[in-house]
């Protein structure tokens, strides 16, 4: 209790705890300090150039190579690298594909459900459903990946999907869904939170002209958070693209260029995990290069779906500040 | 005349009936889509607990991974490399973290350049928080496993070039005699060139045996008989017999590159969260009232004291809670381990030293679902039990810090 007594009278704290020195010296430390805090932001910075060099100097090592042509890696529609027989094609549409299928599939499921769920907890929903449907998002946000991968391959896969026609075990559709539930929780809660950045004006000025509920939450607020929604749905389409182990575990290693969902699907990501788990790629083979070939593609999609997203989230701030 | 207004009411008052029943009728509809949430969820759980309950034992929480032997594997590794890797992560990404925060919120320069410098780390932070893990587990790699190439790459049968806290010896058998029921047994001595995976004896030497007694070994030409006395034959061997290399690890022992290990995944999951914790501490920062600042001002404090004295503790509370989320956001992470430690399911020696690789939580899930032998898909399931409860515990740690102190901070 009598550490209580202290930390609640935080002013008597502060005097105790520092010794009295010189204006000079406490400008020295704090010139000290603000190198080392310095230090901590460069380190980010460096994570950032440190990925880009990696990624063009490692990725050279594939794009250089005599074996290949860039020409065909932009068009082929074939990619063998990772088998162990066979010739060599090396055409990236097949994971390209592969990984916006599933986007695709999951952005289907998430942006929908994500967004009117935000409406309902937004416009709609009583306090006693909010205290429920809160949490229960915030606990399906903090289910990690793999969870959802096996959630994917044991139930999504066999009981969910297998009745509804030929699916095979691992398939585009089961990775999808599962892809779909984790950004659920990220959609409604970016849109929620644009929902609700829309000023009470606007919806007052709407009920007094004798609008419903509906028709202020369509025609009024939903307009207005138009942007914001936008960058919601971007956020979770970087997500999804980059989304690694549900694909590694339900979507099968087999890259495919079609667009049935019951295929398999290998997508980016997956192709990275499974080569870079494997014993026989080590530096200096063309199946290791080729890893960083994709994540240079992989890495520069998200950069640029985050910097639209950055812009749109940016204007919409403007509107209401 | 009197007809219209009658007309209109009924039409506005038919109008207006539809109007109120789409209203309604939408909003069931959002009831049962949100539904949907909790649906997913709890078969989500279901489905967890149905599969994952028969396995939970005290067996499974203490044994290792057994191949092909699913009753007798256990998840032990895993959950102390998911306990350090989270510790190592926190120990890196935390002050790392918070520091770059502090930067950002309270020492907002002056100087253009400098400004400018900030709006660059902080546009990099926002597009860092969106770069996919595995991106960030194949710099792991490239940056920690193999460090830019800058030292040579660790192969099998070479040893690091930069290297602590290993002791290396050569191993070997001693003479053994089936008809005379004398065992050889293994004796060693501390290698003087380490690294040559083996050394040729030539000449006698004195060696250690596996009860930590030293004697000369004695070593005998090929077309010399045998000694007869078994005492002498116990410390004997041919001439030219090669030992092998191997080598005692401290706790210590650190070497560069950092190869495939405990040190290098968690140094890559701490770039993983880095931003998380930034984008955290700053809102817990920005949430701390101007009026505290300015009354530390006011005392004559420089801005590092009043930081260090009133800002922080008072956003202490909102940073812990933070870096407790983005930490439970690592512990589930299994993308970069695999990357930088391989999908690897146990080891012989367990995890004796941070250049040690070990198994993971997230990586045995991993490896387990997607295993051909379908009965480790049960043991998936009970792993997934123990990480959702290790999660759990970490984010009513969390909520609990919030919670006292969101309490305590009413006080002032």
């Amino acid at each position: 209790m009598a550490g209580m007594n202290v930390e609640s009278n935080p002013q008597e704290l502060i005097l105790s705890e520092f010794r009295l020195r010189s204006p000079g010296a406490a400008r020295f430390h704090q010139s000290l300090v603000v190198t080392v805090l310095i230090g901590c932001a460069l380190i980010s910075i460096l994570t950032t150039i440190g990925t880009i060099v990696m990624l063009i100097y490692e990725s050279s090592g594939f794009f250089l190579n005599e074996q290949i042509e860039i020409g065909k890696f932009l068009t082929d529609t074939r990619w063998t690298i990772g088998q162990t027989q066979g010739e060599i094609r090396y055409g990236i549409w097949p994971l390209l594909s592969g990984t916006f299928r599933i986007t695709g599939i999951a952005l289907l499921f998430a942006l929908p459900t994500g967004l009117i769920t935000a409406i309902y907890l937004s416009e709609y929903a009583p306090k006693k459903v909010r205290a429920v449907l809160k949490p229960a998002l915030e606990v399906l946000a903090g289910i990690p990946t793999v969870v959802l991968g096996f959630f994917a391959v044991t139930f999504l896969t066999p009981y969910l999907l297998a009745p509804l026609g030929d699916f095979k075990p691992f398939n585009a559709a089961s990775a999808g869904i599962a892809v779909g539930i984790l950004c659920l929780p990220l959609v409604t809660s970016l849109a929620e939170d644009a929902l609700q950045a829309v000023p009470r004006s606007l919806r007052e000025g709407a009920y007094g002209l004798g609008s419903t509920r509906f028709e202020v939450t369509i025609k009024v607020v939903l307009p207005a958070a138009l942007s914001g929604i936008v960058s919601a749905f971007l956020l979770a389409l970087a997500r999804a693209v980059g989304e690694t182990m549900v694909v590694a575990l339900a979507a099968g290693s087999t890259p495919t260029f079609t667009l049935d969902p019951r295929e398999p699907s290998q997508t980016m990501t997956g192709f990275i995990v499974e080569t870079i788990n494997s014993e026989s790629v080590v530096p200096g083979t063309l199946s290791y290069y080729s890893i960083y070939a994709v994540a240079a593609v992989l890495f520069l999609i998200t950069m640029l779906i985050t910097i639209i997203g950055q812009i749109i989230r940016n204007r919409y701030r403007e509107v209401y500040q | 005349m009197s007809q219209i207004p009658d007309q209109l009411k009924h039409d506005s008052a038919g109008r207006n009936e539809r109007r109120s029943r789409k209203s309604n009728s939408f909003a069931v509809i959002c009831l049962l889509i949100s539904g949907l949430v909790i649906v997913i969820l709890v078969t989500l759980l279901t489905t967890i607990l149905t599969k994952g309950a028969g396995s939970l034992n005290w067996n499974f929480l203490t044994s290792v991974h057994v191949e092909n032997q699913p009753e007798l594997s256990g998840i032990w590794q895993a959950l102390v490399g998911s306990m350090v890797i989270c510790l190592i992560c926190g120990l890196f990404a935390l002050p790392v973290g918070i520091g770059t925060a502090i930067y950002l919120e309270e020492f907002k320069p002056k100087q253009r350049t400098m400004r400018r410098f900030q709006g660059l780390v902080q546009l990099n932070i926002n597009n860092l928080a969106g770069i996919p893990s595995i991106v960030y587990g194949i710099l792991g790699v490239t940056a920690f496993v193999y460090m830019f190439g800058l030292f040579d790459r660790i192969q099998v049968n070479q040893i690091p070039e930069y290297e602590m806290g290993a002791e290396y010896f050569y191993q070997v058998n001693t003479i053994s005699n089936r008809r005379q029921g004398i065992q050889g047994r293994f004796v060693s001595f501390p290698a003087k060139d380490p690294s040559q995976p083996t050394f040729e004896i030539n000449e006698p030497i004195e060696v250690t045996d596996g009860g930590g007694q030293s004697f000369m070994l004695n070593v005998i030409a090929d077309d010399l008989p045998m000694p007869t006395d078994p005492e002498l034959l116990e410390r004997t061997v041919r001439r030219g017999t090669v030992a092998s290399r191997f080598a005692r690890y401290q706790a210590s022992h650190f070497h560069l590159p950092l190869g495939k290990s405990i040190l290098a995944a968690g140094l890559t999951l701490a770039l993983v969260i880095l931003p998380i914790i930034i984008i955290a501490s700053q809102e817990a920062i920005r949430a701390v009232p101007n009026s505290l600042r300015e009354a530390a001002f006011g005392m004559g404090a420089t801005r590092w004291q009043v930081v260090r004295g009133t800002v922080l503790p008072s956003a202490l509370p909102g940073i812990m809670t933070g870096a407790i989320l983005s930490m439970s956001r690592a512990v589930g992470e299994a993308a970069p381990i695999i990357a930088v430690m391989g999908g690897i399911l146990g080891t012989t020696r367990g995890l004796s030293n941070l250049m040690d690789a070990s198994p993971v939580l997230p990586v045995t899930i991993y490896k387990w679902s997607s295993h051909q032998n379908v009965a480790y898909e049960n043991l998936a399931a009970g792993a997934i039990i123990v990480l959702l409860v290790f999660l759990l515990l970490m984010n009513s740690v969390a909520i609990w810090i919030r919670y006292h102190f969101e309490r305590k901070q009413g006080a002032f």
